[in-house]
């Protein structure tokens, strides 16, 4: 008896550290962004938010150039989104759909393109970027972030079509539908929460991405949001407490995006690792 | 192979639809006119690239001034792999992806065993275990950098106040410390991935064969080597291969806590090349580096792939 209990309150202190692992540094982001200087750099840290101190947030906005790096990054996520899930539909309906010459090939270089690093194609891809004059340029980075993340979101979407009966679009096709409307007018209603969440992979994906952007980019106005922030690392004079309340501003809508689309990440990703 | 069933579709199906195929109005050049427009584009950011940093890799070019770029053959090899510094880097890159393999897989399971037990606020606390795999890596390197300030950083006030203290408390200066900081911070955004992929995993033992293990009278690590694990082994081979991957590339983590210093301390391949490429400006060297890092990915996926083979055929007896 005694062991069994001690086994449940062990469990939940367990969870309860755990969960504090996890959650404390976006904790302390927030934190810190909402502490006067003298909580700051006083000997014994605040480790609650000064709620007081909120105007952090509209400061960091208004007077620095976080709000124009917000906005970079938003165009770029939204331009990549519209692009990689616009490419993947189709693809991913190509490999569920139909047998052709070449279809193991594809995939074969779907899954190699997973591990190639950026930092590996950063160079040819500027050459490549100069001569078409994509430098300093947001469609650029559009480009090159929808062909980065463009095979994770086509394996996700042939694992949801893979899961659609056939007879449904047999019917459609008795009745003389062309493939590409079956695939508009029968798949993608049904696969809609898996577009959805490919959606959200492809935004992230590109609302994150630092390398190409910090490498493609010399305009200090066409700058990302990650570009802005990770100058903030190093550079003297900003004070911390506008660093940490961009770097929030920029983290809070990815992790709450996330949430709401985890399960269909965690099945597409492991699944399209798995078909190699 | 547990993973492989979430993606439904019956294995017998597929061919045999295929062949029924020839539909009204879709031709043999259907599927390639739907899968065209997103090849142009694998082609055009991924294919030559790679092709292009392939040539790169047996030539002398500098970034100053690419166009001009002499053939060298394997120059650019015998000198990587006769430079002692590029040894470390090896040994480092090895000793990051293996750490972060392991502790992030352990982890995981810990915490999925942990959150698949039933009890009140499960969802919360699995959403909530979530969050440092979905924070951008940017972030997630900036707050790292000002938890471990020397001065500020609550991780040093914390270690001060428990007697641990780092002597100056710049960890991340620490050619000691620095490479351990850079680790937990990967590990930190790694593991609430691989802990949702077990739990997943753990969701599909059957619950009567624990009962039935428990019933012969085996302990718990017995039940857990005798069912759990064997249910979970696939996913976590897979998981393996992942992480490995992942860690050989992840860039903007390390790149922005430390460089890859303090001298080359947290000095990974990827690491290596972006600053052959960009600080001394060396393009050939840094494909050459890159090829590296291409030919061991290779080789960790084909083995793997041996691997599980191999076990299958082992498993039919």
């Amino acid at each position: 008896m005694r062991r069994f209990r001690f086994g449940v309150t062990a469990r939940i202190v367990a969870v309860l550290v755990v969960l504090g692992v996890a959650v404390f540094p976006l904790y302390w982001m927030f934190v810190t962004a909402l502490s006067s200087n003298s909580d700051l750099f006083a000997d014994k840290p605040r480790l609650t938010p000064d709620l007081g101190q909120f105007g952090v947030f509209v400061d960091a906005l208004a007077e620095g150039k976080a709000g124009g790096w917000l906005l970079n990054s938003l165009i770029i996520a939204v331009g990549t989104m519209v692009l990689s899930v616009g490419l993947g539909i189709p693809l991913g309906y190509a490999l569920s759909r139909f047998s052709f010459w070449g279809k193991a090939l594809v995939t074969v270089v779907l899954l190699f393109t997973q591990m190639l690093p950026e930092a590996l194609m950063v160079v040819p891809l500027f050459a490549l970027f100069r001569r078409f004059e994509l430098l300093d340029s947001l469609t650029g980075l559009i480009l090159v972030n929808s062909a980065f993340v463009l095979p994770i979101v086509a394996l996700i979407l042939k694992g949801a079509i893979d899961g659609i009966p056939k007879e449904l679009e047999e019917a459609a096709r008795a009745d003389g539908a062309r493939p590409f409307t079956t695939l508009t007018r029968i798949n993608v209603p049904l696969i809609a929460p898996s577009i959805a969440a490919t959606a959200v992979i492809a935004f992230f994906h590109a609302w994150n991405e630092y390398v190409f952007a910090v490498t493609f980019i010399f305009n200090p106005d066409l700058q990302p949001a990650s570009v802005g922030i990770a100058n903030f690392i190093g550079e003297l004079g900003t004070p911390i407490q506008t660093v940490m309340a961009v770097a929030f501003l920029f983290t809070l809508p990815a992790v709450a995006f996330y949430l709401l689309v985890q399960k269909y990440v965690v099945s597409g990703m492991t699944a399209g690792a798995v078909k190699g | 192979m547990t993973v492989v069933e979430q993606t439904g579709a019956p294995k017998t199906t597929p061919r045999a639809g295929a062949r029924r195929r020839p539909s009204p109005l879709g031709s043999k050049w259907t599927p390639y006119l739907f899968l065209a427009p997103a090849a142009l584009f694998i082609l055009v950011f991924q294919a030559v690239p790679l092709l292009q940093e392939v040539y790169l890799s047996f030539t002398r070019t500098r970034l100053l001034n690419p166009t001009k770029s002499e053939w060298v053959g394997l120059d650019n090899f015998n000198r990587i792999f006769g430079d002692p510094e590029f040894h470390r880097t090896l040994l480092i890159t090895i000793v990051y992806v293996i750490t972060c393999v392991v502790v992030a897989i352990g982890a995981g399971l810990v915490v999925a065993l942990l959150l698949n037990k039933k009890f009140r606020g499960r969802g919360v606390a699995r959403a909530l275990v979530t969050v440092p795999w979905a924070a951008p890596g940017i972030a997630v390197a900036l707050i790292a950098t000002w938890m471990l300030n020397a001065q500020y950083g609550i991780v040093n006030r914390f270690l001060d106040a428990v007697g641990l203290g780092v002597p100056g408390g710049a960890i991340l200066d620490s050619s000691r410390y620095a490479l351990p900081a850079v680790l937990a911070t990967t590990i930190w955004q790694l593991f609430p991935f691989t802990s949702v992929v077990l739990l997943s995993a753990l969701q599909s033992v059957p619950a009567e064969l624990n009962e039935a293990a428990h019933m012969d009278g085996a302990g718990r690590w017995a039940t857990f080597r005798a069912v759990t694990w064997q249910v979970i082994k696939p996913t976590v081979g897979l998981l393996a291969l992942l992480m490995t991957i992942w860690s050989l590339r992840r860039f903007e983590l390390i790149w922005l806590m430390t460089k890859g210093g303090p001298v080359g301390a947290t000095e990974t391949l990827v690491i290596d090349l972006y600053s052959q490429a960009f600080d001394s400006k060396e393009l050939g060297s840094a494909a050459a580096i890159g090829m590296v890092g291409v030919v061991i990915s290779l080789i960790v996926i084909i083995g793997s792939r041996l691997v599980a083979r191999a076990v299958e055929k082992g498993d039919v007896r």
